[in-house]
């Protein structure tokens, strides 16, 4: 057993049966799981699926007449499959507007941060019409460009669709068509908004977390009542760090709500002190292990395939070949003092930065200071990254999506890895933000062999090689890692039995971005917001001692890049040209 | 992670409260100075953090999200390479 400390979380003894109502790792699960039960039961028991199934069909029909009727994508063809794409279960349901509401963090703000609360009827009204002139120019160059496709479209019907040349000039007419219709759809966007005032709804939403966590406190044994009343700073905490990271400009860095929350929470730990009775509340475990329970739902394997063969390369093959170098690097050469901070660095610079470092923080259980550090650095290398390798690649000329995949598969936040994308055209967005997906996906199994090979191999006594058995990885394993695997196998296995469009309104935009996901992010929050409230800077000083951290990070994803960008090279443009040439 | 820093806390909780608050306004001020007044400073300074600030905000892509579901642009890349891919 690894060395007794306050700050992980370890199971003494033999393994009971009550562990199943009493330990952290299972209350985790069930809490999660009820979470997961709720939304499967509203959206797929008592969700709209007979209506989608129907106008899925009929959408299916019109693809299936227009493809068999010419040579190429018509505009009934792309009017059936934007219909599909319309169908989300969290907008047509009372459960979904109901979850949506009460689970809605502060929004953006650019000059007053309590825009983010309190948004006006006069505020709303003035933005959408500052918005308007770009969006009626917008949606005339659409309705112009549809009258142009749909011109084009016919000359090339009266032809039987037999001219080659009427053919591609209706396909090129039909793709700036498409391209119109989509900056119009992205300023009508901008003409939505709505006054709101999220006081109410977040006072109930704290509520609800106090009675949720709640109840896997009091099974835990521990008082509901000292739990509750340090959760409200908590809950304010995360609720402020939500305000000060919805900034424009702050986002444009990465600085988001999760960093905000640490800092935030550090800052009164380290001057004002946190209150004794707040510390109660800081159960950063339990609010992580129950985010990943959730998060499970949305590790869909069927997007391994998204981009192909290369993609898997890209995404697969080279992130756990830098993610083990990494942590051999840092074990053998620099000598890193603490394995956990090691693993944790290596898979937050190599997988997929903030989620796969809260993953293996708490399958490896790593301090709070080891994650706060690497997600950190993490964030510091992200901005750098998104800003210089965009730069780099315009200014070696590097082909877009070379440059997406290398940038997809090495900068570590997805949104930074679309922010980088876009700026360098739009078909390196679309390679770089799927292979950040794919590589996305990877947690879970980055998690679980973590998990497993902390207990055979690294928490073994006195650190003594000596033979593990089965009965004691089983005591030693965090099975709220098997909660996530079983979430993610569920919702994988759903999504790949109710096919392509029906998963995508009933699971992706119903179970998932209506319910779990929602949660997910505000449990995350609510635990980095209760890491900063517990750490102390000299403690955080001590793991970043003699710069090891730094100079882990810094050679494993010098590492990561060349490696990522030879294989991008290989699979794009030796191996797999003609997928290239499609995109 | 409850009483394990309880220690270390109490040393900033030794100090007085004005101390106290001095060292946190202090804190907080260096923080809120630094990501909204020096970065704007530095992305109004140089023509292409200015550009992509632009275009971040007309595209209302995030970068500070981490994950694929939290990314609206991540859907909109799928759809667009599953219907030129065609892999299924």
């Amino acid at each position: 057993m690894a060395q007794e400390d306050s700050n992980v979380v370890i199971d003494h003894g033999q393994s009971r049966l009550s562990d199943l109502w009493s330990k952290e790792d299972y209350l985790a699960i069930w809490l999660g799981f009820l979470v997961v039960a709720v939304c499967l039961i509203a959206y797929l028991g008592f969700g709209p699926k007979a209506e989608f199934a129907a106008k899925i069909d009929a959408a299916k029909q019109v693809q299936a007449a227009e493809s068999a009727r010419a040579p190429f994508k018509t505009i009934a063809y792309y009017t059936a499959g934007d219909d599909m794409k319309k169908l989300k279960a969290s907008g047509e349901t009372g459960f979904g507007k109901f979850i949506s509401h009460w689970t809605k963090s502060p929004g953006t703000w650019k000059e007053n941060p309590f825009d983010s609360l309190v948004f006006s009827e006069e505020q709303a009204k003035a933005k959408n019409d500052k918005a308007m002139p770009a969006y009626e120019e917008a949606k005339g160059k659409a309705a112009a460009a549809l009258a142009a496709a749909t011109v084009a479209e016919e000359a090339a019907a009266v032809a039987s669709f037999q001219d080659q040349a009427l053919n591609e000039e209706a396909a090129v007419k039909i793709a700036d068509w498409r391209a119109a219709d989509k900056k119009a759809a992205s300023a009508k966007s901008k003409t939505a908004n709505k006054a709101y005032n999220r006081i109410p709804s977040l006072i109930g939403l704290c509520l609800f977390m106090v009675v949720f966590f709640g109840i896997g406190i009091k099974l835990m044994g521990r008082s509901v009542r000292e739990f509750g009343l340090g959760f409200i700073i908590v809950f304010l905490v995360a609720v402020l760090a939500y305000m000060l990271g919805g900034q424009s400009i702050s986002k444009q860095y990465g600085i988001g709500a999760e960093a905000w929350g640490v800092l935030l929470g550090m800052i009164i730990a380290n001057s004002l002190g946190t209150p004794k009775w707040v510390l109660p509340a800081c159960q950063v475990e339990f609010f992580i292990k129950t985010g990943l329970v959730l998060l499970g739902a949305e590790v869909l394997f069927s997007k391994i395939m998204s981009i192909g063969i290369p993609g898997i390369f890209v995404a697969w093959v080279v992130t756990p070949v830098v993610l083990v170098s990494t942590y051999i690097f840092g074990q053998t050469v620099l000598k890193m003092p603490s394995k956990t901070l090691n693993i944790v660095i290596s898979a937050d610079m190599s997988v997929c930065g903030t989620s796969a470092a809260i993953a293996t923080a708490a399958a490896c259980r790593a301090k709070k200071e080891e994650l706060t550090l690497s997600i950190g650095l993490s964030l510091v290398f992200t901005a750098i990254m998104m800003i210089a390798m965009p730069a780099v690649i315009k200014a070696v000329g590097m082909p877009e999506i070379l440059g997406g995949a290398w940038m997809g598969g090495t900068i570590d936040a997805t949104g930074a890895v679309a922010a980088a994308g876009a700026f360098l055209g739009e078909k390196a967005l679309y390679v770089a933000a799927t292979i950040k997906m794919i590589q996305n996906v990877m947690i879970g199994v980055t998690a679980f062999c973590v998990a497993l090979y902390w207990c055979m191999k690294v928490e073994q006594d006195g650190g003594q090689t000596r033979s593990v058995g089965a009965g004691e990885i089983w005591h030693r394993f965090p099975k709220f890692v098997l909660g996530f695997l079983a979430a993610s196998i569920l919702f994988s296995f759903l999504d790949s039995n109710l096919g392509k469009e029906m998963s995508g309104a009933l699971i992706d935009q119903g179970a998932v971005r209506g319910g779990t996901r929602l949660l997910r992010g505000w449990f995350f929050a609510l635990s980095f917001a209760a890491i900063g409230l517990s750490t102390n800077f000299r403690e955080l000083a001590k793991y970043f001692k003699g710069g090891k951290p730094l100079i882990l990070y810094v050679c494993g994803q010098s590492f990561n890049l060349v490696l990522t960008l030879t294989m991008a090279y290989i699979m794009f443009y030796l191996v797999f040209p003609e997928i290239t040439a499609k995109i | 992670m409850p009483p394990a820093q309880m220690d270390d806390m109490e040393i900033a909780t030794n100090k007085s409260m004005a101390q106290r608050l001095c060292n946190f306004v202090v804190a907080l001020g260096v923080a809120v100075l630094f990501v909204y007044v020096f970065l704007p400073y530095l992305t109004r300074s140089f023509g292409v953090l200015n550009r992509m600030s632009q275009y971040l905000d007309d595209n209302g892509i995030d970068p500070s999200r981490y994950y694929y579901t939290d990314v609206e642009q991540v859907q909109e890349a799928e759809q667009y390479l599953d219907s030129v891919l065609e892999l299924d």
